[in-house]
C-alpha cells in the first residue's frame, strides 16, 4: 500500500508539474490584465508541434528544440498580446469569448498543418529507465518534474528580486499606481504574456516524449491548472504552484483507494473542499478591482 | 457512305466503352477521427471493384454490368451519416449501401436503410448492439464485439493469467468489452479495472494499481493510440505482465509504433492474420501488397469480401431492387478471404475469430483456434 501510494504521487508530481506551467503562465497574465486566457491549454498543445517540428524536422536536439518552441510560442504570445486582448482591454467578456475562439483558431491551424493523427516524439537521450526499487521511471518523467521545480525557483527569484520582476507584481497589484510611479504598464502587459506562453510551451515541450503530440493534448492540463489556480488563490504565483501540485498529486493517489472513473471528479472535489475552507484559496490574494 | 460508316464504328465503339454501371452506395470516414482506418476500409472496395470491373462486370437478369462506388465521408458523425444514407436512398438511388467503421453512425444510418428498404452492409463497426434491433436490412459482415470478446474468454480460461486486469475505453466499446469478459470468465478471475476517457494519454496511475494488484495479464480494451502508449508506459515501469490486445494491436503498423522487445509473448484477437497459410488470405495478402505496397489489413479484407459478396446477391436477386437483394443476402453462403460467411437471422454472420501472439522477432504466431495453429510468421 505504501509504495503504491509512494508510486502514486511520483506519478502525481509529473502530471502536477505540467497543470503547474499552464497555472503559472495563466496567473502571471491574469494578475497584470486581469484576463483569464483560456486559450492558455491551446498554446501548450501548440508549444508541442513546435517542439516537435524543431526536434525531428530541423535541429535534432532536444533541449534547443524546447528552447526554440518557448521562444517562438513567446513571440506568439507577444502577437495575441497586441492583436486580440490589448484592444480589447476593459472588456472582460470580450476577453473570455476571445480566447475560446482562439481554441478554435489554433486547434483547426494545427491540424490544417500537420493533420489530425498524433504524432509520436522520440527522444532516445531521455528514454533511459531510472529504477527506484521495485519501480521505474523514464529520465522524462523526471526531467518535466525537475525542470518544472527549476523554473519555479527562477520564476520566483525574477519575480522578487529583479527591477522588471517587482514591475510586473506592482502592476499586478495596482495597475493605475504602478502607472504613477512611472512603470512602463503596457511593456509589462506584453512581456508578461510572452512570458506566459513561454512557459504553456515548456509544458507541451516536456510532455510531448513522453506521450504523444496531438491537437487535444492540452484541454486537460488547462482545465486542471485552472483548478489549481483557483484553489491556490486566484492571481497567486506560489498558489498556482501549489494548487497544480495538489491537483495532480490528489487525482492521481486517489487511485490507489478510488476507482479510476472518479479521478476527474477528485480533483475538483479537492478543490471544492479547499475553497470552502479558504473561501480565497490557499494563498488567497485580494486583487486589485475584485471586490 | 464513308460518313455514315464512321458514324456507325462510333456508335459501337461508344456502345462498347459504355457498359452499364451500376452505383453501389460507400459510407466510409475519409477524414476525421478515423481517416486512418477508414482509408484501409477504401482500399478493400477498390481492390474489389477493381476485379470484378476488370473480369468485366457482373450480369443481373441477363444485363451486364460495372461497378461504380458512389462515396461518401461520414466522418464518424451520425449526423453525417444519416444524411449520406438518406441521399444514396434518394438522389442516387444506389439498390445498396456498404460501409461503415463508426458503431455509433452506423446506428444512425440503419433505420434510413430499413425506411427506403434498401440493405446496409456493415464490414467494420463492432458494436453488437447494431445487429439486435430487428432492422431486416442491416447485414454485418465482421465478427461483432461480443464474439470476439467470446473467442478471447475462451482462449484465455484454458491459461494461467488470473487476477486479469484491464484498461478500457471508458465508453460503450470499453465497458461492454470488460463486462463481456467478467460474464465469461467469472468475477472471481477479474483484478483491477481502470476507466480512461477518450484523449487521456497518461496511464500511469492504471500501471501503479496493477503493479500493486498483482495482475498476471492486463488486457488493453483500446485502439492503436493509446494501446501503444499504455505498453510503452507499461514496459517502462517494468511490469512483466502478459498483455492482452484488441484486433488493432495485431499487425505490422502497430508494431511500427513500439518495438519487438515490448510487444514479445502478447496476444491479440484477430479477425484476419494476414499472414496465415489459409489460401484465400494467402491470395488476397498478396494483391494487397501488390496494389497498396503494405501489410494488409483486416478492415479491408472484411470490406472486400464485403462487395463481392453483395455482387454475387445481387446476381442472385435478379433484379436490381432492394427487396429482392436483401432475401438473397439473407439466404446467401459466401466462401471469402476472412472465412465462410452466412448471415443468421439477425444479419450477423460468423466469420472465425484467431487469438495471435507476437513473437520475439517482430512476427506473430496463431495461437486460437486449435484447428488453425501456426507458428511464427503466419500471423
Amino acid at each position: 500500500m505504501l509504495s503504491a501510494v509512494l508510486e502514486q504521487t511520483l506519478n502525481g508530481l509529473m502530471a502536477g508539474s505540467v497543470y503547474v506551467l499552464v497555472a503559472l503562465g495563466m496567473v502571471l497574465i491574469y494578475g497584470v490584465m486581469h484576463v483569464l486566457n483560456f486559450a492558455h491549454g491551446v498554446l501548450l498543445m501548440v508549444g508541442a508541434y513546435v517542439c516537435h517540428f524543431f526536434f525531428v524536422r530541423l535541429t535534432g536536439s532536444y533541449p534547443l528544440s524546447i528552447l526554440l518552441s518557448a521562444a517562438v510560442l513567446a513571440l506568439l504570445g507577444i502577437a495575441l498580446e497586441r492583436a486580440v486582448f490589448r484592444p480589447l482591454q476593459g472588456n472582460l467578456r470580450n476577453q473570455v469569448i476571445a480566447s475560446l475562439g482562439l481554441i478554435l483558431v489554433f486547434e483547426n491551424l494545427v491540424i490544417a498543418l500537420w493533420g489530425p493523427n498524433a504524432l509520436q516524439m522520440k527522444v532516445a537521450a531521455t528514454a533511459a529507465l531510472v529504477p527506484l526499487g521495485e519501480m521505474r521511471f523514464s529520465v522524462q518523467h523526471l526531467l518535466v518534474i525537475a525542470v518544472t521545480l527549476a523554473v519555479v525557483l527562477v520564476l520566483f527569484s525574477f519575480l522578487k528580486f529583479s527591477k522588471f520582476g517587482t514591475a510586473i507584481r506592482a502592476t499586478s497589484q495596482d495597475r493605475m499606481a504602478a502607472m504613477v510611479v512611472g512603470i512602463p504598464v503596457e511593456r509589462v502587459d506584453w512581456i508578461t504574456f510572452g512570458l506566459g506562453t513561454a512557459l504553456a510551451a515548456l509544458g507541451g515541450a516536456l510532455i510531448g516524449p513522453l506521450f504523444i503530440v496531438f491537437p487535444q493534448m492540452g484541454d486537460a492540463p488547462m482545465v486542471k491548472g485552472l483548478a489549481g489556480i483557483l484553489l491556490g488563490g486566484m492571481g497567486s504565483v506560489p498558489g498556482a504552484v501549489i494548487g497544480g501540485f495538489i491537483i495532480g498529486i490528489a487525482e492521481s493517489v486517489s487511485t490507489v483507494f478510488l476507482p479510476t472513473d472518479y479521478r476527474d471528479s477528485v480533483a475538483f472535489i479537492v478543490m471544492v473542499l479547499i475553497l470552502l475552507v479558504w473561501p480565497r484559496g490557499i494563498f488567497g490574494v485580494s486583487v486589485r478591482g475584485e471586490d | 457512305m464513308a460518313r455514315f460508316f464512321g458514324v456507325f464504328l462510333l456508335l459501337v465503339a461508344c456502345g462498347a466503352a459504355a457498359q452499364e454501371k451500376l452505383a453501389i452506395g460507400i459510407v466510409t470516414s475519409l477524414s476525421g477521427p478515423m481517416a486512418a482506418p477508414g482509408k484501409f476500409q477504401m482500399n478493400g472496395f477498390r481492390l474489389a471493384e477493381e476485379e470484378i470491373n476488370s473480369a468485366g462486370g457482373f450480369s443481373v437478369g441477363g444485363k451486364k454490368y460495372l461497378v461504380e462506388l458512389k462515396v461518401y465521408d461520414t466522418r464518424a458523425n451520425p449526423a453525417e451519416g444519416a444524411s449520406a444514407m438518406q441521399r444514396l436512398a434518394t438522389v442516387d438511388k444506389v439498390p445498396v449501401v456498404l460501409g461503415e467503421l463508426h458503431s455509433g453512425v452506423a446506428a444512425a444510418e440503419a433505420p434510413v436503410a430499413q425506411d427506403y428498404s434498401i440493405p446496409l452492409v456493415l464490414t467494420i463497426p463492432t458494436g453488437p448492439n447494431l445487429t439486435e434491433q430487428g432492422n431486416r436490412f442491416l447485414f454485418r459482415v465482421n465478427a461483432n464485439n461480443d464474439q470476439l470478446t467470446q473467442a478471447l474468454a475462451e482462449f484465455i480460461a484454458g491459461q494461467a493469467w488470473t487476477p486479469l486486469a484491464f484498461i478500457a475505453w471508458n465508453n460503450d466499446a470499453g465497458r461492454g468489452g470488460v463486462n463481456g469478459m467478467k460474464k465469461l470468465l467469472g468475477e472471481a478471475r477479474i483484478g483491477y479495472v481502470g476507466y480512461f476517457n477518450v484523449g487521456e494519454v497518461d496511464f500511469s496511475s492504471h500501471v501503479s494499481n496493477i503493479r500493486a494488484g498483482n495482475a498476471r495479464a492486463v488486457m488493453l480494451l483500446m485502439d492503436e493510440e493509446p494501446g501503444s502508449l499504455a505498453i510503452k508506459q507499461i514496459r517502462d515501469a517494468g511490469l512483466k505482465t502478459q498483455l492482452v490486445g484488441t484486433l488493432a494491436m495485431g499487425s505490422d503498423r502497430f508494431l511500427k509504433r513500439l518495438d519487438a522487445q515490448r510487444l514479445e509473448g502478447m496476444v491479440q484477437y484477430n479477425a484476419f492474420p494476414p499472414n496465415a497459410k489459409v489460401p484465400g488470405i494467402r491470395v488476397f495478402s498478396e494483391r494487397y501488397r501488390k496494389k497498396y505496397g503494405e501489410e494488409a489489413h483486416g478492415f479491408a479484407a472484411q470490406s472486400y469480401d464485403g462487395l463481392k459478396l453483395t455482387v454475387a446477391a445481387l446476381q442472385k436477386a435478379g433484379k436490381i431492387d432492394g427487396r429482392a437483394l436483401r432475401d438473397a443476402l439473407a439466404a446467401i453462403e459466401y466462401d471469402g478471404v476472412i472465412g465462410h460467411i452466412k448471415f443468421d437471422a439477425k444479419g450477423q454472420a460468423h466469420p472465425p475469430v484467431y487469438v495471435t501472439q507476437w513473437c520475439s522477432d517482430g512476427k506473430r504466431r496463431i495461437l486460437y483456434p486449435e484447428t488453425l495453429k501456426a507458428d511464427c510468421g503466419a500471423g
